[in-house]
């Protein structure tokens, strides 16, 4: 399923169900680069459209899928991993990949996650992280920073915030790595090195919500936005340079966790068979 | 002036007695560094005093990186004055011509890789294969002008040996060609230095270095310009879709060229002559809008 | 080859019968008095080339569930009514997007965690009104652990042939009650075939359905790369809120269990044709009142009943005929009060319908619907 060199060049609309372009995605938002990335990262691994399986969630996130030309799934709330899950174990033939939001993976969805990454089932999640709820009108999210406004931190946010990445490599994901759309061509590359690992893969995605995040924080215009990203992050090549950070309160982008990991799905039927083989004699 | 380098050039040892100031200049990354802990370790085991000064400041940027190794009987001055370097061993081009007026007139010996990196400052544009700032000296005409010395393609010499990475060790070798101390002592240095698993190949280099022997002159391309003739232009062509474009303005601000321009809501190519296929534009597009084609060097 | 008589508790003739149906893949969440179904599905599955799997919660079992059927396998998961009320956001999205699975819920004394070791019979609006929404429904109630295997069975059937979820409800006590089982052979048990929409060509639309109302489905890797989504679709499977296309659409949906409810419905009656009292009772209710009827029978008291074997859609032609000509309508059951509801609207006010409602986790007793129906005989 998954070829070294893919034959043809790219071409995203290879990729896109054209009847529904554009995509209804405020301009200027992230995710519209992440999709972009995420099919690359397909065309280069050479995952064929009809063995992929895109499940995706409720929010912004939740509308990527359906301009993916492949079997997509737009499902419940917090519950793609869940849906995920499900269709992988009854599917080892599909590539499938969970496009989740902040929102949709880190709070309502949370539970699913850590257990998700803990079993390690052969899954690739592509958490889009915009800091807030878009689609429902820009209220705070696990991953709102402090002090930033939303509809619901009308005074600026208070609560700590979740490092997913953190939360997906404590809780046993075999792939964890984290990037921003301004990087969009190591973006690709790092989605797919997480498709081609066997085993849970967790991919956050810094996005920006340019149009309701952006206006009401003052982070100026879609491209004042993009280039503000490269101020914060701080790429795995730099941290191997230093133990310390390389600027305060930086992001860290890269591949943090790698690891050989026994994958469920395979682990489970290896089970099974054990067990057919002892009831035969 | 010598003659040009060629087969029935036999260097002669220098008559190290007396100490000898070296140059060693390149850019981050290359080695500098391990090519004057060689010499200055060198220098101790035969007795003498050495001191080394170096600026490595930038080179995790690929900036400049020099070091000045200095050793004699006694050794006062850190650094090596103008005019004053009995040897220059550059591994970059560029650096090389920037250092020639720190070698002793008539005497100072020069070595270098040819080896061109061509810098950002020194492009006049970024699209592929337009002429360039870069030295139009060739390296011949440059070792001509001195009493002695080489120039040869060292990566290419440490590429072909497994790792480009030990060009350094090459010009090291080339190097004892003058500092004629035994073999067997220089790859003691080199053990002592190096990481444990890069010993052999940089023993490697330093004897291909050291063996190295000019082309016959009629093969060499003393009369090739240094700088390789502009490609041919690309067919790179940018497009936008109008109607995918719903006007955010990241091309028009990110494009490096600024090729980008807007026009009433929407993102348009303004000067499409300007643009180098980068493909920033079509990355960051979240709306699938800009399709950059490169086709290649046409027929 | 005849059936074999062989005995089973409720729970695992539920089992035995998914695997009977076909089913291939069990995802669920241990909670009583409903554990044992995924104990036994647990290790049955492995052997046959199945898939079970412990989720993180009941959400994520339904999610599970779907998902697997979504990929093509014949899915379930079981429950009871704390559990059923985490699932009912997903079992609507199944019935939205029309993905066939089978949901199995031991009834247990509510509400909360209520007396989970008890019986009771206080889901069944749940099952007809938990998810929000306008959304087709099939529940099934057995009354026997004979029951349990045919009508779990015949739950598979219906969810793959109408391409909906469907919900099998009993209580505690059948669910751990041990009694004979006539298994059927292999080849007796039939569960219909999913429509696929093999090789159906470029014009193929995923929700657009002929007379029975049940589209054709996608299957992942045939090369239709359908989208599924829970928002309001066409028939196309892309969103949309054209109000003529969802009122389209969703008239097609919930008309699917009209067009087919010859197919869905089934009941038992017993000496209800000539009911001055008609008790209608499902479930191990119905049970008690079989026996109150020979009872009332041998006293001279003309009661029959009705038993509604599919609760949902309720077999209302067949219950309006008989409840006609009778003196009164009593409705027991395990809960405060809650198919008398449906009874009285299906009936009016003529004859009178009364609810014999217990909820203190013990069963009805015969005695006290032979007490009840008494009453009613007297005072109609």
């Amino acid at each position: 399923m998954l070829d070294a060199a893919p034959s043809r060049s790219f071409d995203p609309k290879d990729y896109l169900r054209l009847q529904y372009m554009p995509h209804f995605m405020c301009p200027g938002c992230g995710h519209g680069i992440a999709l972009h990335a995420l099919l690359a990262a397909v065309h280069d691994c050479g995952i064929a459209k009809d063995d992929l399986a895109v499940v995706c969630g409720i929010g912004c996130s939740g509308r990527v899928g359906g301009y993916i030309d492949a079997n997509t799934f737009h499902t419940t709330h917090g519950r793609p991993l869940a849906f995920a899950t499900g269709l992988k174990l009854a599917r080892p033939d599909l590539t499938v990949v969970v496009v989740t939001g902040d929102g949709d993976c880190l709070a309502i969805g949370g539970n699913h996650l850590i257990h998700a990454a803990r079993r390690n089932l052969d899954l690739t999640c592509l958490m889009l992280n915009n800091e807030v709820y878009g689609m429902t009108g820009g209220q705070a999210s696990p991953t709102t920073a402090a002090t930033r406004f939303t509809s619901t931190t009308q005074s600026g946010a208070i609560e700590p915030t979740f490092d997913a990445c953190a939360l997906a490599a404590a809780a046993g994901a075999s792939f964890v790595g984290r990037e921003v759309t301004r990087q969009a061509p190591a973006l690709k590359t790092l989605i797919a090195r997480a498709l081609r690992h066997p085993g849970f893969s967790f991919v956050e995605v810094m996005s920006d919500c340019t149009e309701i995040y952006g206006r009401k924080n003052d982070l100026g215009e879609a491209p004042e936005m993009i280039l503000s990203q490269k101020a914060d992050m701080r790429p795995d090549s730099h941290r191997d340079a230093t133990d310390q950070p390389f600027r305060p309160h930086a992001l860290p982008t890269g591949v943090f966790v790698e690891r050989d990991l026994p994958e469920y799905g395979a682990r489970l039927r290896a089970h099974a068979a054990a067990i057919r083989k002892e009831a035969g004699r | 002036m010598r003659p040009l380098p060629n087969d029935d050039f036999a260097p002669a040892p220098w008559p190290v007695t007396t100490g000898m100031n070296i140059l060693v200049v390149g850019v981050g990354g290359q080695g500098v560094l391990m090519i004057s802990k060689a010499i200055a370790l060198m220098a101790q085991r035969r007795g003498f005093a050495v001191k080394q000064s170096e600026v490595h400041g930038m080179a995790k940027r690929g900036g400049i990186v020099f070091s000045h190794v200095r050793f004699a009987e006694e050794v006062w001055s850190p650094t090596i004055a103008k005019g004053e370097a009995d040897m220059l061993v550059a591994l970059e081009w560029a650096e090389a011509l920037r250092w020639l007026d720190h070698l002793r007139p008539g005497r100072g010996v020069f070595i270098a890789d040819t080896r061109q990196i061509v810098p950002p400052f020194a492009c006049r544009s970024r699209k592929a294969g337009a002429a360039s700032a870069y030295a139009r000296e060739t390296p011949a005409e440059i070792v001509g002008r001195h009493a002695d010395g080489c120039a040869l393609d060292a990566t290419g010499i440490a590429t072909a040996l497994g790792d480009a990475r030990a060009a350094n060790t090459v010009l090291l070798g080339r190097l004892s060609v003058w500092l004629d101390y035994p073999v067997a002592e220089w790859h003691e240095v080199i053990d002592a230095i190096v990481p444990k698993g890069t010993r052999e190949i940089n023993r490697k280099a330093f004897d291909a270095g050291r063996a190295w022997t000019a082309p016959a002159p009629d093969e060499d391309d003393a009369a090739a310009p240094a700088v390789a003739a502009p490609m041919p232009d690309l067919h790179i062509s940018v497009a936008i879709d109008p109607a995918w474009c719903k006007g955010c303005t990241i091309c028009v601000k990110l494009c490096p060229e600024r090729c980008l321009a807007m026009e009433g809501p929407v993102a348009v190519v303004a000067t499409p002559a300007a643009c180098t296929g980068c493909r920033v534009c079509e990355w960051l597009c979240p709306d699938f809008a800009v399709t950059v084609k490169n086709e290649g060097v046409p027929a | 080859m005849s059936a074999r008589l062989t005995a089973l508790h409720g729970n695992h003739a539920c089992a035995l019968a998914s695997i009977a149906a076909g089913c291939r893949f069990f995802a669920g969440y241990p909670i009583t008095p409903s554990s044992e179904i995924a104990e036994h599905m647990s290790h049955e599955l492995p052997r046959i080339g199945g898939t079970f799997v412990q989720m993180e919660d009941e959400l994520a079992s339904i999610a599970a569930v779907v998902g697997a059927s979504l990929g093509g396998l014949r899915a379930m998961t079981a429950t009871s009514g704390p559990g059923f009320s985490l699932m009912q956001e997903n079992i609507g999205y199944a019935a939205m997007t029309e993905v066939p699975c089978v949901i199995i819920d031991v009834m247990r004394g509510g509400p909360s965690t209520g007396m989970p070791t008890r019986p009771a019979q206080g889901d069944i609006m749940q099952a007809r009104f938990g998810s929000h929404g306008d959304r087709p429904v099939i529940a099934l109630a057995p009354a026997s652990v004979q029951e349990i295997y045919t009508e779990t069975i015949r739950a598979f059937d219906l969810a793959e042939r109408l391409r909906t979820p469907v919900t099998v409800l009993y209580d505690q006590v059948i669910a751990q009650l041990l009694e004979s089982v006539a298994v059927p052979p292999p080849e007796a048990v039939h569960v219909s075939e999913r429509k696929w929409a093999n090789g159906a060509g470029p014009a193929y639309q995923p929700y657009a359905a002929g007379e029975d109302g049940v589209p054709a489905m996608a299957r992942p890797g045939d090369g239709h790369r359908a989208h599924t989504t829970g928002l309001t679709h066409s028939e196309s499977g892309f969103p949309t809120q054209s109000p003529p296309v969802v009122d389209r659409m969703m008239r097609r949906l919930l008309g699917k269990i009209d067009v087919n409810q010859a197919l869905i419905e089934k009941y038992e009656t017993l000496m209800a044709d000539d009911a001055d009292v008609l008790i209608v009772a499902y479930g191990i209710t119905a049970r008690a009142a079989r026996r109150a009827v020979t009872v009332l029978r041998a006293e001279g008291v003309k009661a029959g009943l009705f038993r509604p074997i599919t609760l949902w859609p309720f077999p209302e032609a067949p219950l309006r005929r008989l409840a006609g000509p009778a003196r009164a309508v009593l409705v027991p059951e395990m809960n405060a009060g809650q198919l008398v509801l449906e009874i009285q609207r299906l009936v009016g006010r003529d004859p009178p319908v009364h609810p014999l409602g217990r909820i203190d986790g013990e069963p009805i007793a015969p005695d006290e619907i032979v007490t009840a129906v008494k009453e009613l005989a007297v005072h109609a």
